[in-house]
């Protein structure tokens, strides 16, 4: 619970005077950066469902790893996906990092409130919205530090993908393949990954829950069933990474390898 | 001196009627300045639940509705004590009310053509809504009313109400100082100058000069402590300011209404709009007594009727014993979930926040509650004070008599915009009129006195607790001035309430941190609210009759023949009890008879009509009254009722 | 019926009889802006519960009983006003509608934040709520004046239950105290004026055009200033659907970039 001394803030801003109204003079522009920080956002999710998808290839063996992503280098999807993909995350970046409190003071604010209604041990009684207590402000707060893990992460990774995709640098030859990516996992990037992986899955489930909340589709459903699709969502590649993760390190056989007849 | 303000008008009181005469006021382009306890939206005319009255005749239970009928209804309901002139204003221009307010934005319930079904007098019944009617205001039933005529926006109609006009006055820009509390009248003796302020924010005085000064503080039902539906900051204080003038005279302030549901024992009000729409009233037995009692209306005779019999029943030994004293029920359960959540939802919401019950599965503990104030100050028809000039009132606050010794439910929404509206345009008039400048040095002098008021109570040694006198005064006022009242009981109360100001001239404060200090602030207004009750007390002891909601066990009978008058107590300044006088109700149009329910004895009236009426003007002139803009009856419309009679019967 | 009655009482009775009372402790935020001397703090209090004991009659007993200058704000006593919104062990709520029987044996109490400090618990909503109402322009922009002879303007029941359900806030300040952006930006207008935009977006009263509320609302003081926290909807002690208003008027602010806007 807060401290007394916090309560008052003496260095709060002066709200806007009597009688003055709000016209936004560039709404247009709003909307636009509005709908570019979700899209983008929902966009980068999408990729990363898919993204996932590939990188579960593994499981089915390195060499039907190794096709897949041969036939996305031949048939140029690969290539221009770096560059999509580098310049959504920096979109996004800039977009959505707009909505986080510049200022430390601001960010201790919001931080106190969320903690406090997080704890806030009331049991409430009545309609459907007051029976739970409120964790979705906290949880932002959880979706911002995710956030500059993946851009630290995250950045470090589309570059060396990039590096790997154009560039002869990591293996046999330019383009990805199976053993490289096993070896440079093993190596020690899986420390890399395992925080990314759940920070992005995560950053990209809430995200997703939220932005169906902004936008309406997801006020059509109850708090406790948007967030148990969420969870459902979360956990599968949560689980799917992980397992990917493992087979990458080497610590595993690929799984599934015999359904192709792939032997290790 | 720290905080003087002068401007055109000052309203003390940011509820319905103040807002609504202060939008009169401004859009004639003069200066205005509101006062309040707390924000406007926070009034306590926000929490009127049920409905606001206006003869629109818009749903087939309304036909043939018309502002005749409703005036029949508000004279019958005030027991022949109004002021039948002022009925007239009102029920001419409560449609009209009711319309302006659709046009600043409230969501009136509207008429839906087709089948609808309803509850009435305990059965449902459906009915075939025309549709050349939908989607017109559309009314439900009420206490006392030959039709239905109560509009409403589902059961929050105060909040939407207060709200629209909130909006109006901030579109119109006028000021409004809220935590802002007027502790005092600044006058000359002739002529209200404005107030003396203190600031709810920092404690300081201030004083705020006008040429036109309105009380609209409401109703002061918390001289009955928390036996009250009304809300912590009705304590009168406009009321106990104008009183302490000694020269402002309060009107009928023994006629105090008490609601039949008000929750028990919290006192929250569940609306009239419950028995309204088909909700009824058990006892311990689980049976409907009213039925049996009041067979033409049941649930639906007026307020005092009906509390009167719930009362009664108590008394016989059929209320329902729990730890906090006997009650009785109110039955919903037939009105079903989707009635409960829609139509009477803020009723649905207190029954679970306050009692954890599900109405349409369980029964509400209810019990008759003090719940408004017939009295106040009394006003002429423009409502300008007695015996000062500058001084208005408008609302609850004020005794502009529609109400007399009972006020029908809805009706008093609706004369909040009545009066704020025709008030407050007589105010813009009558500012053309005067040129008045206040004396400076009056203003020290006000300020001062106060100053010292405060102080004292600051310097006193140690004494009683203000909360504890507050408590006993309670108890006296809900115990001896309820529902039923008799001659010693009422003895005993003046005498009781004379020992309690005694009290607390030796009460002290607890503490003496600066600033806005609750109990200071507290302090000072229990001191009018004393004032307020020996009035009322001294009023009932007076009275040796039962009007309205003055209802005596010794004097059961309506005296027409002495009785058809209006207390008018008056507290010479420095005396120690109040002085009453009486003058005659006003004009009559429609003679005293029969109410149609709630049968009780009455005296007639020996004196003809036209002998009461020729003597009305010079009697109620000598008591005070001042001139109003138009000659007295000019808007009465007499006879104009005798062609609606016949309707209203059926 | 008589047999439920009897029951209901029974079950009352035995509700109040079961409950063995509590001694609850209250630890409450105290400073006193006018008193120089005067240290925000936490200041604690015992008391013995009652059955059916609201925060109302809580902190009224304390005034009068332990601590004569404590400052708190009640006006209906009945959820309907809006006076008494504070922090609840961390949550915004109406206080007079709290029942002690729900909290836990130690009540934490901070004024609501987010709005100026009267003293004690009490918090000034009314100049912000004006300011809000301002600055949104609250009110109908009517489009013809009122004609105090004519039949009032019809409207579909429906449409008026509509208009009805979001015009039911009380102004308590629970979801703007709630909200961690109206917390962190005073030109935020949010929730309660993101509601209130919307309820005089959907009457057909007002004139205002698409382009007037596109203007009002496309901006980061606007809708878009909300970030998905829910806290609003969470608190809001009328359970208005405020997430269903703010995706309502993101809609709108879409709809009118096609169109246009400006
Ligand atoms: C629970 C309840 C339900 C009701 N339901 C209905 C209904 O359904 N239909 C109906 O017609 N009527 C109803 N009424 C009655 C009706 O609501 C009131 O009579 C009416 O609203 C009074 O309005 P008002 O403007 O006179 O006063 P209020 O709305 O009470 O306003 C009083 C104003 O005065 C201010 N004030 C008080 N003292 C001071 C001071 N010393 N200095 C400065 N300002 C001060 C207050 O802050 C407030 O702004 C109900 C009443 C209650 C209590
Ligand atoms: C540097 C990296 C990133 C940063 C700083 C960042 C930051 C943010 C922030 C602050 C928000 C909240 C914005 C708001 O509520 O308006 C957000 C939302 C979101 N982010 Fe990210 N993010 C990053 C990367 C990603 C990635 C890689 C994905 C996809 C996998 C992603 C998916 C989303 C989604 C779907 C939303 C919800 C959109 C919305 O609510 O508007 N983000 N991000
Ligand atoms: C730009 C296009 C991208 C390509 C081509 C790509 C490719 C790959 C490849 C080949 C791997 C296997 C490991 C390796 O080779 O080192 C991998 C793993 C991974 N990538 Fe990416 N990636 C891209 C973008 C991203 C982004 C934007 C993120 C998140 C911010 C991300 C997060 C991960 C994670 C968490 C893993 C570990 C896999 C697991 O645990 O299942 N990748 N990626
Ligand atoms: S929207 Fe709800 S929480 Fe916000 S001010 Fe209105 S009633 Fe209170
Ligand atoms: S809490 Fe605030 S961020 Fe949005 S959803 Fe509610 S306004
Ligand atoms: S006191 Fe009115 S809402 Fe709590």
């Amino acid at each position: 619970m807060r401290e007394a001394t916090r309560v008052i803030d003496r260095m709060r801003t002066d709200p806007p005077p009597r009688g003055s109204r709000i016209t936004a003079p560039d709404g247009r522009k709003q909307v636009l950066y509005e709908v570019l920080a979700s899209g983008s956002g929902a966009v980068l999710a999408v990729f990363m469902w898919g993204h996932m998808f590939f990188v579960a290839s593994i499981l089915l063996g390195t060499r039907t790893f190794d096709t897949i992503a041969q036939w996305m280098e031949h048939v140029y999807v690969a290539q221009p996906t770096v560059f999509i993909v580098l310049a959504l995350f920096v979109l996004h970046a800039v977009l959505a990092g707009r909505k986080v409190p510049a200022q430390l003071r601001e960010r201790k604010r919001a931080f106190a409130l969320a903690s406090d209604l997080k704890q806030s041990t009331r049991r409430w009684t009545g309609g459907d919205a007051l029976t739970r207590p409120h964790a979705e402000s906290w949880i932002w707060i959880w979706q911002v530090r995710s956030a500059l893990l993946i851009g630290i992460l995250g950045s470090f990774h589309i570059l060396l993908m990039g590096l790997d995709i154009f560039s002869d640098l990591f293996g046999r030859m330019e383009g990805i393949e199976a053993v490289s990516s096993m070896a440079r996992t093993r190596a020690g990037l899986v420390w890399l990954y395992l925080p990314l992986l759940i920070a992005v899955e995560f950053h990209a489930s809430v995200g997703l829950l939220r932005l169906a909340v902004k936008w309406g589709p997801g006020n059509r459903l109850s708090r406790r069933t948007l967030w148990r699709i969420e969870h459902v969502i979360f956990w599968s590649f949560i689980g799917l990474g992980l397992l990917v993760l493992v087979v990458l390190a080497g610590w595993i056989d690929p799984p599934l390898a015999f359904l192709t007849g792939d032997g290790p | 001196m720290s905080d003087l303000q002068r401007t055109d008008v000052l309203v003390i009181g940011a509820g319905l009627a103040g807002e609504r005469c202060a939008m009169e006021v401004a859009a004639s382009g003069r200066e205005c300045v509101i006062l309040s306890l707390v924000p406007p939206r926070r009034s306590h005319s926000c929490a009127a639940q049920g409905g606001m009255q206006a003869a629109l005749g818009n749903c087939v239970k309304a036909e043939g509705d018309s502002p005749d009928v409703h005036f029949l209804d508000t004279v019958r309901g005030s027991d022949w004590g109004a002021d039948q002139e002022v009925a007239r204003i009102f029920a001419d221009n409560a449609p009209i009310a009711v319309r302006e307010l659709a046009h600043f934005g409230v969501p009136w319930t509207r008429v839906r053509a087709g089948t609808n079904h309803y509850f009435i007098k305990g059965e449902q019944v459906a009915i075939e809504e025309p549709k050349e009617k939908a989607g017109l205001i559309m009314h439900r039933d009420f206490g006392g009313t030959a039709k239905w005529r109560a509009c409403y926006a589902a059961a929050g109609t105060g909040h939407a109400a207060l709200y629209a006009i909130d909006s109006e006055v901030i579109r119109l820009g006028i000021t409004v100082r809220d935590r802002m509390e007027a502790i005092a009248l600044i006058h000359d003796g002739e002529r209200c100058h404005g107030a003396v302020t203190r600031c709810l924010r920092t404690g300081r005085l201030g004083a705020i000069l006008a040429r036109a000064t309105v009380i609209a503080t409401g109703g002061h039902g918390r001289i009955y402590g928390k036996y009250t539906t009304n809300a912590t900051i009705n304590e009168g204080a406009g009321a106990a300011i104008a009183l302490a003038t000694g020269r402002v005279p309060l009107g009928n302030m023994e006629a105090v209404q008490f609601h039949p549901t008000g929750l028990w024992p919290s006192g929250i009000l569940v609306t009239e709009g419950c028995r309204g729409d088909g909700g009824y009233l058990l006892n311990s037995a689980g049976e409907r007594f009213l039925v049996a009692l009041e067979p033409e209306k049941q649930e639906l005779a007026s307020r005092d009727v009906v509390s009167r019999h719930m009362m009664n029943e108590i008394r016989e030994g059929r209320g329902v014993d729990s730890p906090n004293g006997p009650h009785l029920w109110l039955d919903l359960r037939h009105l079903g979930e989707a009635h409960l959540t829609t139509r009477l939802r803020e009723v649905y919401e207190i029954c679970r926040d306050f009692l954890g019950v599900e109405p349409w599965n369980e029964l509400v503990p209810v019990r008759p509650t003090q719940h408004y104030s017939m009295g106040g100050m009394r006003v002429n028809k423009d409502g300008e004070a007695y015996g000062m000039s500058g001084l208005y009132a408008v609302g609850e606050a004020a005794c502009w008599d529609m109400h007399g010794f009972n006020r029908l439910g809805g009706n008093s929404l609706a004369e909040t915009l009545v009066a704020g509206r025709v008030v407050g345009r007589r105010i813009a008039d009558a500012l053309e009129r005067t040129a008045t400048s206040a004396d400076i040095a009056l203003v020290d002098q006000a300020v001062e006195g106060q100053t010292r008021r405060l102080r004292s109570w600051a310097d006193r040694p140690e004494g009683g607790s203000v909360y504890e006198i507050r408590d006993a005064m309670a108890e006296i006022m809900m115990n001896r001035l309820g529902v039923f009242r008799t001659g010693d009981e009422l003895d005993s109360a003046v005498a009781d309430l004379r020992v309690l100001r005694e009290r607390l001239r030796d009460a002290s404060l607890r503490s003496t941190s600066p600033g806005p200090n609750p109990e200071i602030g507290f302090a000072i207004r229990l001191e009018g609210m004393l004032d307020l009750a020996l009035v009322t007390a001294e009023g009932a002891r007076a009275r040796t009759e039962s009007r309205g909601a003055h209802s005596r066990l010794d004097y059961p009978a309506r005296d027409d023949e002495r009785w058809l008058n209006r207390t008018l107590a008056r507290w010479p300044v420095d005396a120690d009890g109040p002085v009453l006088d009486y003058e005659p109700v006003g004009l009559l149009d429609l003679p005293p008879g029969e109410r149609g329910y709630g049968h009780a004895k009455r005296v007639e009236m020996e004196m003809s009509l036209e002998d009461y009426n020729a003597v009305v003007e010079a009697a109620q002139r000598e008591q005070g009254r001042l001139a109003s803009a138009e000659a007295i009856g000019s808007q009465l419309r007499e006879g104009a009722w005798r062609a609606a009679e016949d309707g209203s019967k059926a | 019926m008589s047999e439920t009655s009897a029951e209901q009482v029974a079950s009352t009775e035995a509700l109040v009889a079961e409950r063995k009372p509590r001694r609850l402790k209250f630890r409450i935020f105290r400073y006193n802006p006018q008193d120089p001397n005067s240290e925000p703090r936490m200041q604690e209090y015992r008391l013995e519960e009652t059955p059916f004991m609201t925060l109302f009659i809580a902190l009224n007993r304390l005034r009068e009983e332990q601590e004569a200058d404590l400052q708190f704000d009640f006006a209906c006593r009945s959820a309907v006003c809006g006076s008494c919104g504070m922090l609840v062990n961390g949550r915004p709520t109406l206080a007079c509608k709290t029942l002690t029987s729900d909290l836990p044996r130690v009540i934490h109490l901070h004024p609501l934040p987010s709005f100026q400090l009267v003293g004690d618990l009490s918090v000034d909503t009314g100049s912000w709520f004006r300011g809000m109402s301002e600055r949104v322009q609250a009110w109908v922009h009517e489009r013809a004046p009122f004609d105090p002879e004519a039949q009032e303007e019809r409207m579909d029941d429906e449409l008026a239950q509509a208009i009805y359900e979001s015009d039911r806030c009380i102004e308590c300040g629970c979801c703007v105290a709630a909200c961690g952006v109206a917390a962190t930006n005073d030109e935020f207008v949010a929730p309660a004026g993101m509601n209130r935009i919307a309820r005089f977006m959907m009457d057909p009263r007002d004139g205002r055009g698409r382009r007037d509320w596109f203007d009002v609302i496309s901006s980061d003081e606007g809708v878009f200033g909300c970030i998905g926290l829910m806290a609003c909807q969470d608190v809001c002690p009328k359970e208005l659907p405020l997430l269903e208003v703010y995706a309502y008027l993101r809609r709108k602010a879409l709809g009118g970039w096609f169109l246009g806007g400006k």
